[in-house]
């Protein structure tokens, strides 16, 4: 019955359409209780137990305002304990389906949270466990990336394309170069009149000139650090280590030049090989 | 990326569902005294009144009648060294009427605490020193001892 579902939700896209304006919600997302999906994300068998679990319904769903709280016995609790994330490769062997009541549960838990927390702000009380809330976004950050992977894979297979947003490089007021992505298609620069509007008023005058100057300057600085950085690390790793593998050194920091290094006096050190 | 990417609908295109929705809900203890079927939550600030209503009733199958929503901006305040003001972010309060007879009474999370066994003999010190303390009051120089 699982492999069936599975290949029948393989088959289907699940996310090539999607509004802002109205929420239609499938009603089945009250597949497992939250305690237990997150709890039971630990191992493969774990989690495997659990999708077969989700058929069996054996856990009772609440549907009351009273979600929105922990559980009784957790009010007022020092200590909550509770599992792991849901990890990318527990989540990318289930169904479509599955993910979907997933996200419900995740997304009940993180209300029920902040529920608690804005409480317990408010009451100048403890707020038991609150990496709670980073293991729900982190959950919720690999399913989205999940899905995603596979709406991609849909797409590739069916139109070519990858589905995603397009992206350009295009230039912001200052003139720097950015990566926007676009709501919809692109249209020629030439027929752009907001594209000809930009070009004929900004990017222009001393000042931006002076911002693009030092802005260069800036990343520069950044970037020579960074390379005198690399290579004292690598001038000091051969004063400690005077037999050290030069192979391998080159191939772990390829734009440090070793052997101009190694006649530093940096590298000199209390060893009988690198003593000047 | 594409799972948030709301293209825009033009007519004849099939219909546009949001099958992941990120949007958050909070439910707090009301400010102000309200009625007995009215709920206070802290909502996403990009959801509108019929996305808070098709929320609660499809996802967490609660009836709602009415939703108001009002965005409250954040509190200003002045930096205490440097002086620079800092503004906390907006947020969008929503009340939600349920339907008549429906009622719901935020519940208390953190209840009194029962005064445990250490307050109680302290207290009981405290008094038995005070009664101690007027006794002898009117007989100074008199030891503690020193009674009828």
């Amino acid at each position: 019955m699982f492999v069936l579902t599975k290949l029948k939700y393989l088959a289907t896209p699940i996310n090539y359409l999607n509004s802002s304006i109205t929420l239609t919600f499938s009603t089945c997302c009250n597949g497992c209780s939250r305690e237990k999906l997150i709890t039971c994300a630990r191992d493969f068998q774990g989690a495997v137990r659990c999708v077969a679990a989700s058929f069996l319904h054996t856990s009772s769903s609440r549907y009351d305002l009273m979600e929105f709280f922990d559980d009784e016995k957790n009010w007022g609790a020092s200590e909550v304990k509770v599992g792991r994330a849901w990890k990318k490769e527990e989540l990318r062997i289930k169904s479509n389906s599955d993910l979907h009541k997933l996200w419900y549960v995740l997304l009940k838990e993180r209300n029920m949270l902040l529920t608690m927390e804005h409480e317990a702000k408010e009451k100048v009380a403890l707020f038991p466990n609150p990496e709670r809330l980073d293991k729900v976004a982190e959950s919720m950050e690999n399913l989205e990336s999940v899905v995603r992977e596979r709406n991609r894979a849909y797409f590739e297979l069916e139109t070519g394309e990858t589905g995603e947003k397009e992206a350009v490089f295009d230039h912001e007021e200052l003139g720097l170069k950015q990566f926007p992505e676009l709501a919809g298609k692109r249209i020629s620069k030439h027929i752009d009149e907001h594209w000809h509007y930009r070009l004929m008023t900004l990017f222009k005058g001393s000042a931006v000139a002076k911002f693009k100057k030092l802005y260069r300057e800036k990343i520069a600085n950044e970037e020579r650090k960074a390379r005198n950085r690399k290579r004292n690390h690598v001038m000091h790793l051969l004063k400690r280590f005077p037999h050290i593998d030069t192979a391998t050194l080159e191939k772990l920091y390829p734009e440090v030049n070793i052997r101009k290094a190694m006649l530093h006096k940096k590298t000199l050190g209390n060893h009988p090989h690198n003593r000047a | 990326m594409s799972t948030r990417w709301y293209p825009i609908y033009k007519r004849g295109s099939p219909q546009l569902r949001v099958f992941l929705p990120n949007f958050w809900l909070k439910l707090i203890r009301p400010v102000h005294k309200q009625p007995p079927n009215v709920v206070q939550f802290v909502v996403s600030v990009e959801m509108t009144k019929h996305d808070v209503k098709n929320y609660l009733e499809k996802i967490y199958n609660v009836p709602v009648v009415q939703v108001f929503t009002r965005i409250v901006s954040g509190e200003t305040r002045q930096d205490p060294g440097k002086g620079y003001v800092v503004k906390d972010d907006d947020y969008k309060l929503a009340y939600v009427t349920l339907p008549q007879g429906k009622t719901f009474e935020f519940p208390e999370l953190y209840p009194k605490e029962e005064e445990s066994e250490q307050d109680k003999t302290q207290k009981e010190l405290k008094k038995h020193f005070k009664n101690f303390v007027d006794r002898n009051k009117d007989r100074p120089g008199a030891p503690g001892w020193f009674s009828f």
